[in-house]
């Protein structure tokens, strides 16, 4: 039997004055991690608003943990734990108003739990918001995010703006989260290294648009560098999957998505010498999906 | 299972603003205190003005932060996706905003009303044809509240509700000019008796009428809004 669905996208549409979200398709299984990569004003936190039900798409259909969103929001907000970058708490309130707060709503909240992550996240109850740092005032949106034990975690931006020590320690804990194998995780953050090291799919955004979405090894295997030499000055072959190409001196580098075995022989055929072929970081991928992306939107205005 | 979320949501508010909540009534309160302790030492006319000031002031200045603080700030201090990634509806969040303001308020106006036409006709500081007049400014402000509340709620915006603000204000003052003005209201607003006349009873009406629509009309708007952070 398939896993059922922690999220599923069809076809979202949501239009600003300024921004437009274009035809978002996106669907992960329960138990999974999805994070979502792209530049500022790509597009993140419209889609994890609009999983939400924080906001209305145009068009699209969209399901939450089998709930359709928004018309059944209230099933799929008791089992879902939001943390924004953006979200604040009261700040002339104690950490232990905001979980008596908490505890009054989620029938599900556990006490236990609470006071343990109370301990691993450095935070006393007594603590009142307008003097928490940034980084324990995530820690505080954290613990009650997930001392509810929700089934899906939407996180936005979770790690901006934290030190590493605090970085670490959010990112610790959404791992530890997932011990339990039926709960899933949907994240944006700029920071490849978080997406790398705990997603199982990585969907790529740009100017409103999906990219790219996949599971994280075949994203991460389907790029490539090739370091070539090109004494000769010989003309690149035309491929559709070279993302980007340096060239110095003789030295050549050419970036390419969907990588398959026949393409170093092209560019041998070509007149050139294959020095390496290096696999990528998701920073590098990132930096050089929206270098293309970039290069595509510069060139569809042109023309 | 679920739970009832506006009790939760109201409970929250209260006891977030209870202190503000408080001072406001205990000043509310010494002003009150402060006009019966003025009678008899001051002209009645000087105590009259100096009354309805004082009467007016806190409450009014307790509608206006209170509706700051729990709509406005809400959004402007970014509680808002806190509050709403909870299982909470627009309907639902606008709603417990309308039971924390509006009864807050209400219970303030209501003490301020009946102390106000008490000092007024129980120590005879004003003849009891100024009675519909007063009941109607009393009626005038609770109207002009629920406009700026349903305002603040709609707009979250501290520039549309001070406008807002201004404009009811302004409007209020107005628009009791004009019915001050009124022949069958100014004839007989002097005299010994109060007059409940047709015209007076449809002012009356109409001013109650339109506070309840325009809390109505607020969570009907609100209701029908898709983007709410």
């Amino acid at each position: 039997m398939d896993t059922p669905l922690a999220v599923q996208c069809e076809g979202i549409c949501k239009r600003y004055p300024h921004f437009r979200l274009q035809d978002v398709d996106l669907a992960f299984e329960q138990g999974t991690v999805m994070g979502l990569v792209g530049p500022n004003g790509a597009g993140k936190s419209t889609i994890l608003r609009i999983v939400m039900g924080l906001v209305g798409p145009d068009s699209g259909r969209v399901e939450v943990l089998g709930h359709s969103m928004p018309a059944d929001q209230i099933a799929a907000k008791y089992q879902i734990g939001f943390v924004a970058e953006d979200m604040r708490l009261y700040e002339s309130e104690t950490i232990a108003f905001h979980m008596e707060f908490m505890r009054s709503i989620f029938d599900s909240w556990d006490d236990d739990y609470a006071a343990t992550l109370l301990r691993r996240l450095d935070l006393l109850e007594g603590q009142k918001v307008k003097g928490l740092s940034h980084g324990q005032r995530v820690k505080a949106i954290l613990l009650l995010a997930l001392a509810h034990r929700p089934n899906l975690l939407v996180f936005d931006e979770p790690t901006t703006g934290l030190d590493p020590a605090v970085r670490k320690e959010v990112l610790d804990e959404m791992v530890n989260a997932l011990e339990d194998e039926t709960r899933s995780i949907l994240f944006s953050s700029h920071n490849t290294l978080d997406v790398e090291q705990i997603s199982d799919y990585i969907t790529f955004i740009y100017g409103g648009r999906i990219v790219e979405s996949r599971d994280k090894e075949t994203f991460l295997d389907g790029w490539r560098r090739l370091r070539l030499t090109n004494p000769n000055n010989a003309r690149l072959p035309e491929l559709p999957n070279i993302r980007d190409v340096r060239q110095s001196g003789s030295l050549c580098a050419v970036t390419v998505n969907d990588y398959d075995d026949a393409i170093p022989g092209e560019f041998v055929e070509a007149g050139l010498s294959l020095d390496e072929i290096e696999p990528l970081t998701l920073e590098e991928i990132f930096l050089a999906n929206v270098q293309h992306a970039k290069r595509v939107a510069g060139e569809g205005a042109v023309s | 299972m679920t739970r009832a979320i506006v009790p939760q949501l109201v409970r929250k508010d209260l006891l977030i603003w209870r202190r503000l909540i408080l001072i406001f009534y205990g000043v509310s309160f010494a002003c009150i205190a402060a006009v019966g302790a003025l009678y008899g030492r001051i002209p009645d006319r000087v105590l009259v003005n100096l009354g309805f000031t004082l009467l007016v002031t806190p409450v009014g200045t307790l509608g206006i932060v209170l509706l700051m603080q729990t709509n406005v700030f809400e959004k402007a201090k970014s509680t808002q996706p806190f509050i709403m990634s909870l299982p909470v509806t627009v309907r639902e969040f606008t709603l417990a905003k309308l039971l924390v303001n509006v009864p807050v308020f209400g219970v303030l106006w209501l003490v301020t009303a009946g102390a106000a036409l008490w000092f007024a006709f129980g120590l005879d500081l004003l003849p009891l044809g100024t009675l519909p007049m007063m009941t109607m400014v009393f009626l005038g402000v609770l109207v002009a509240y629920v406009c700026i509340l349903g305002v603040s709620l709609l707009s979250q915006s501290l520039g549309i509700t001070i406008l807002a603000i201004t404009f009811f204000e302004i409007g209020t003052s107005a628009y009791l000019w004009v019915i001050v003005f009124l022949d069958p209201i100014r004839s007989s607003l002097y005299g010994p008796v109060a007059v409940w006349n047709s015209t007076a009873i449809v002012i009356l009406t109409t001013q109650a009428f339109a506070a309840v629509a325009a809390t109505v009309a607020t969570l009907v708007i609100q209701n029908g809004k898709r983007d709410f952070v």
